[in-house]
């Protein structure tokens, strides 16, 4: 078998790179394949440190050993552990994603089995060309960064990590020499941006349809709506800051976060452990929420939903619906229940953007029915027997008083016993409501919500608990606030006689700050944005309004792309009554033209030849009229043969013209790069070609 | 289905037209994803999947860019060897099963660097590609080695030209058939038996001497008995230290010239098992103790061959006979070539190969 030798590069002198750092200070020269793997590395190292927060911990330090392992292995220039270590350390990540996640299924535990994978595979990186596993494993983890959170942020560091594994990818396939980094990357980026517009026409036109099957649930106590409630099987909640919706008021009636709250399920059925919603409570009702009599003026917003996954749309209380108040969404049947709260016929798995208008003054439930109210004093026997107790203890003291009298007795004493807010109240047993009332005192707005709701029960006085979103972020530029999964809130609604359902917040009583300032947690300062701050203020003040309104526009108009937008482009572009045919349509088009720009482009690029060609077909077209059987591969010497062949002697000079003219590109004198045929060596040609009798092939 | 692959394979190769030089147009490069592509297609897949299942805008912007980007890259990997012109340098003759190294020329007349162009063997099967980068406007030498198998006039293997830049999600490539044509020598035998004694001269073709006065009449190789005054220093230490020596021919011989003969091969003695040029088939023959009648030529070609090149390195001059055709006596380098290329060429009567 022949074996091709080491290939000789004459590589003219290329210029010194450019760099970003003076010439003195460069980094330590390390051997190309050192190099290489160290930058994969430090990619993937890059990719993984978003998902850190979310991780347990073990991952992170088991990544973090493993990839500081393959950089020692890699400086050092030791050998790769065999394949049974490797196996072993998979196994134990393997069990301790059971231990902690309880499952192999589901979002964090792919995540994190993810994250593990990606880091023992780079202990199989023997060459760059084993690295094709790790970059797909790469890009998917770029991908679940965005299961988190999609703000400008994550977008710009994952941007960042399929630069650098583009640029690796690159380094992989230029084995000749030693590509500086800047090289590779800037042809990862070349691809990438002449990409570019093919990749926003198929951002813009990308039907947007639903899942295509049911997620698993995740299983994990969150901040958040879920429809029904369970005190104390949580010992600690996870604030879950993603973005649960954005609403936007009309300008000049500010609103107050106090005022903010947006209905979700309201929770009457109480089986002693779990709170869930009346049995009905999803029907339609006809006339729609029949107790509701809105007064005063209406307050008007937009709300950018997020796919919540939930059949509901929390909406501001109280939107009626009425014409000109009800939110119009079309595609989706979206109803009023009863208990004022807006279902959807399913779960909401895509962005949607809808305004409506709300009255923050109105009276619900005048005239309940009393089979509504009964259903709203059930208490299950044999539960919390102590607060039940103290409820009718505080009810004999009270006397015969009116509801409400009785609610302000329960608030004041949340008020003035010293109940806490915290997040982490650990976990209750069977008897929850008692353990927290009587004896623990530490709870979050669920603990205070069912308390109060279920001493007011113990008080003769229909109650209920409502779950949804309170308070909001103080708005961008553009007037947006934000609101996250963790402003989710639980409160309660009692029954007055002659004024309906009234709203009560216990948390409010024990926490105000909660409720007005609406800022669950006090957000914590980078290190670089805490130092900005104690040196310039208003510099640190004008970056942070910047940065939110890039935010802000980015979630409008990137994360907030949705079908109802698709199709309010297709109709500016002059389609009357879009829908997804439409799109699909438009997307094919799309496609077909990018195909033929690109079939028109190759055959342009077919068009200029080396010019050398280009003359070598004009004489062999020109011999071809002379009888001479010319084809495209052959060189000036093999023609100047079939001349000699086809007309002897008089073909002579012809044939010499042909020599000379092959001696000039071939020849010892011929330029060392290939340049244009002369003139005055292929114009002879084809004069003497012209001179010769013409003859049939 | 080996088979069909192979068949396939040598059909492809069969009808690709022999060129000097070929340039890389639309017509003659091909383009298929690798393993890698596919696999970076199924992942764009599973991601789109997700983006949809969980309703991500910023997952469907990462697969479209990274789709795109892949589309882009199948472009630029056909980009980097369109336009590229092929050319093999004139490889000088070689003797069969040496190595032997030729030289393919990239010409790259586009204003635009052409990395990572890997060049190999057709028929190597992208063993031990040989990578270059083509500067910009520039030209650069790959060179590949090629043991010939056989002696004559033979045509240089089909040359594979492939890339996977930038990305490797595809791979493109053309199969070029060199028309230079490959001069090989019959592998001289080694070690081969000494040259045969001059003879007398009853062809009527004299051998050329040299006659420079006195008794020196010509150089011959060293034999039992010759004095070290005899001995032709300066030509033994230009042969580069082979270790023959070359004695004066004092004029005793003068009249007898070498002649290598085609008999005087077969008569010098019998060839001993896996010590001839030709190992492989000469194995076999040790056994039947009888060599076959053609590679019995191929092994009387040999020893020739490793006769002239001894002659030639002792400056001797000789004369070649073999069967229809005869060398007249010369020496020189153009007669060795000469008597090389004879015998590269040669051909039983009859045969219409060698």
């Amino acid at each position: 078998m022949s074996a091709p030798d080491d290939p000789v590069s004459l590589d003219p002198g290329r210029k010194q790179a450019w760099r970003p750092w003076p010439a003195g200070l460069s980094l330590p020269t390390w051997p190309r394949e050192t190099r290489d793997t160290l930058f994969l590395l430090a990619v993937i190292a890059w990719t993984v440190a978003p998902h850190l927060m979310h991780l347990p911990g073990w991952c992170a330090a088991l990544t973090a050993l493993v990839l500081a392992w393959r950089a020692r292995i890699a400086l050092t220039g030791g050998a790769l552990p065999g394949r049974w270590p490797v196996i072993a350390v998979l196994a134990v990540a393997l069990v301790l994603t059971l231990l902690t996640e309880r499952t192999l299924l589901g979002k964090e535990a792919g995540v994190t089995m993810l994250v593990v994978l990606m880091a023992l595979k780079t202990l199989e990186l023997r060459a760059r060309r084993d690295a094709t596993v790790v970059f797909f494993l790469g890009f998917f983890l770029v991908l679940t960064q965005c299961l988190y959170s999609q703000s400008l942020g994550i977008a710009l560091a994952m941007l960042v990590s399929t630069w650098g594994l583009l640029t690796a990818l690159v380094l992989g396939n230029m084995p000749v020499g030693r590509p500086s980094l800047w090289r590779s990357s800037a042809i990862a980026a070349r691809s990438a941006l002449l990409g570019l517009p093919l990749m926003a026409a198929l951002f813009l036109l990308f039907p947007r349809f639903g899942p295509l099957w049911g997620l698993p649930d995740d299983g994990v106590g969150r901040t958040g709506l879920s429809g029904t409630l369970r005190l104390g099987g949580v010992a600690e909640l996870a604030n879950d800051d993603s973005p649960a919706f954005r609403v936007r008021f009309a300008p000049g009636r500010p609103v107050p976060a106090e005022a903010l709250y947006f209905r979700g399920p309201v929770l009457t059925r109480f089986d002693g452990l779990d709170w869930q919603q009346a049995a009905l409570a999803r029907a339609p009702t006809s006339p729609p929420a029949p107790g509701l009599a809105t007064q005063g003026l209406a307050v008007a917003y937009e709300l950018l939903l997020e796919p919540i996954r939930l059949p509901l749309l929390p909406l501001l209380e109280a939107t009626p619906d009425r014409p000109g108040d009800a939110p119009v969404l079309p595609e989706w049947q979206i109803w009023q229940g009863a208990d004022l709260q807006w279902h959807t016929e399913r779960p909401v798995g895509e962005r949607l953007q809808l305004s409506a208008r709300a009255y923050p003054r109105y009276q619900l439930g005048l005239d309940a029915s009393p089979g509504e109210l009964d259903a709203a004093k059930r208490l299950p026997p044999g539960f919390n027997p102590r607060a039940l107790a103290w409820a009718q203890q505080v009810h004999q003291q009270l006397g015969d008083v009116d509801a409400r009298t009785r609610a302000a007795a329960v608030l004041g004493h949340v008020r003035q016993q010293n109940y806490v807010y915290t997040l982490a109240p650990g976990t209750y047993g069977r008897d929850a409501i008692d353990e927290f009332w009587l004896d623990r005192r530490e709870g979050f707005c669920e603990h205070f919500a069912t308390a109060f709701v279920a001493a007011m029960r113990a008080m003769d006085v229909p109650a209920r608990v409502v779950t949804g979103y309170q308070g909001a972020e103080p708005p961008d530029a553009d007037g947006w606030r934000l609101v996250r999964q963790s402003h989710a809130h639980a409160w309660a609604e009692y029954w007055q006689e002659g004024a309906g359902w009234l709203r009560a917040d216990p948390t409010a009583a024990v926490a105000p700050e909660r409720v007005r300032s609406s800022r669950p947690l006090t957000p914590r300062l980078g290190l670089v944005a805490g130092a900005l701050q104690g040196m310039n203020p208003a510099l640190a003040e004008r970056l942070k309004r910047a940065w939110a309104l890039a935010d802000s526009r980015w979630t409008q108009w990137v994360m907030g792309w949705s079908r109802t937008k698709q199709f309010n482009l297709l109709q500016q572009l002059g389609i009357q009554q879009p829908d997804m045919l439409h799109l699909a349509r438009a997307l094919v088009l799309l496609l077909a033209l990018v195909a033929a720009g690109a079939a028109a482009w190759a055959w342009w690029d077919r068009r200029r030849l080396d010019p050398w060609q280009r003359v070598l077909g004009r004489i062999q077209q020109a011999l071809r009229r002379i009888g001479v059987a010319a084809a495209p591969h052959h060189a000036p010497r093999t023609l100047a043969a079939q001349v000699r062949d086809r007309h002897g002697a008089a073909g002579e000079p012809l044939a010499a013209a042909l020599e000379a003219l092959e001696m000039g590109r071939y020849g010892p004198h011929a330029p060392r790069h290939p340049a244009p045929p002369e003139a005055r060596l292929w114009r002879p040609v084809l004069r003497l070609a012209r001179q010769l009798p013409i003859m049939p092939a | 289905m080996r088979r069909i692959t192979e068949a396939a394979r040598a059909w492809f190769v069969n009808r690709q037209p022999r060129s000097d030089s070929q340039a890389l147009t639309q017509r003659n490069l091909y383009i298929l994803p690798t393993r890698g592509g596919w696999g970076f297609c199924i992942t764009l897949l599973v991601m789109l999947v997700a983006s949809i299942n969980y309703q991500l805008n910023l997952g469907y912007a990462l697969t479209f860019l990274l789709g795109s980007a892949a589309l882009v890259s199948m472009h630029q990997t056909h980009g980097n060897l369109r336009r590229l012109t092929l050319r093999l340098r004139a490889p000088a003759p070689v003797f069969a099963g040496t190595p032997a190294t030729l030289e393919i020329v990239l010409d790259n007349p586009s204003g635009r660097d052409r990395p990572a162009v890997g060049l190999g063997w057709h028929a190597a099967r992208r063993h031990g590609m040989a990578f270059v980068d083509v500067p910009a406007q520039g030209s650069v030498v790959a060179r590949l080695r090629h043991t010939p198998a056989a002696r004559g006039r033979l045509a240089c293997p089909a040359v594979l030209v492939e890339t996977h830049f930038p990305l490797g999600l595809f791979r493109a490539w053309t199969v070029w058939r060199p028309a230079t044509e490959l001069l090989v020598y019959p592998a001289p035998e080694h070690p081969a038996p000494a040259l045969p004694a001059g003879q007398a001269s009853t062809h009527g073709a004299l051998p050329n001497r040299h006659s420079t006065g006195g008794e020196f009449v010509g150089v011959r190789a060293w034999r039992r008995g010759d004095t070290s005054r005899q001995v032709l220093w300066k030509k033994v230490a230009r042969s580069g230290g082979s270790g023959e020596l070359v004695s004066r021919d004092m004029g005793a011989s003068a009249a007898r010239a070498l002649v290598l003969d085609w008999q005087a091969a077969r008569e010098a003695g019998r060839w001993p098992s896996g010590r001839t040029g030709l190992a492989g088939t000469q194995a076999a023959d040790g056994q039947r103790g009888q060599p076959g009648q053609s590679d019995d030529a191929e092994a009387r070609l040999s020893r020739l061959t490793a006769w002239v090149l001894a002659a030639e390195r002792q400056g001797m001059a000789f004369a070649l006979q073999l069967p229809g055709q005869q060398l007249a006596s010369a020496s020189g380098e153009q007669h060795g070539r000469n008597a090389l290329q004879a015998l590269a060429l040669w051909r039983a009567a009859g045969a219409t190969k060698p």
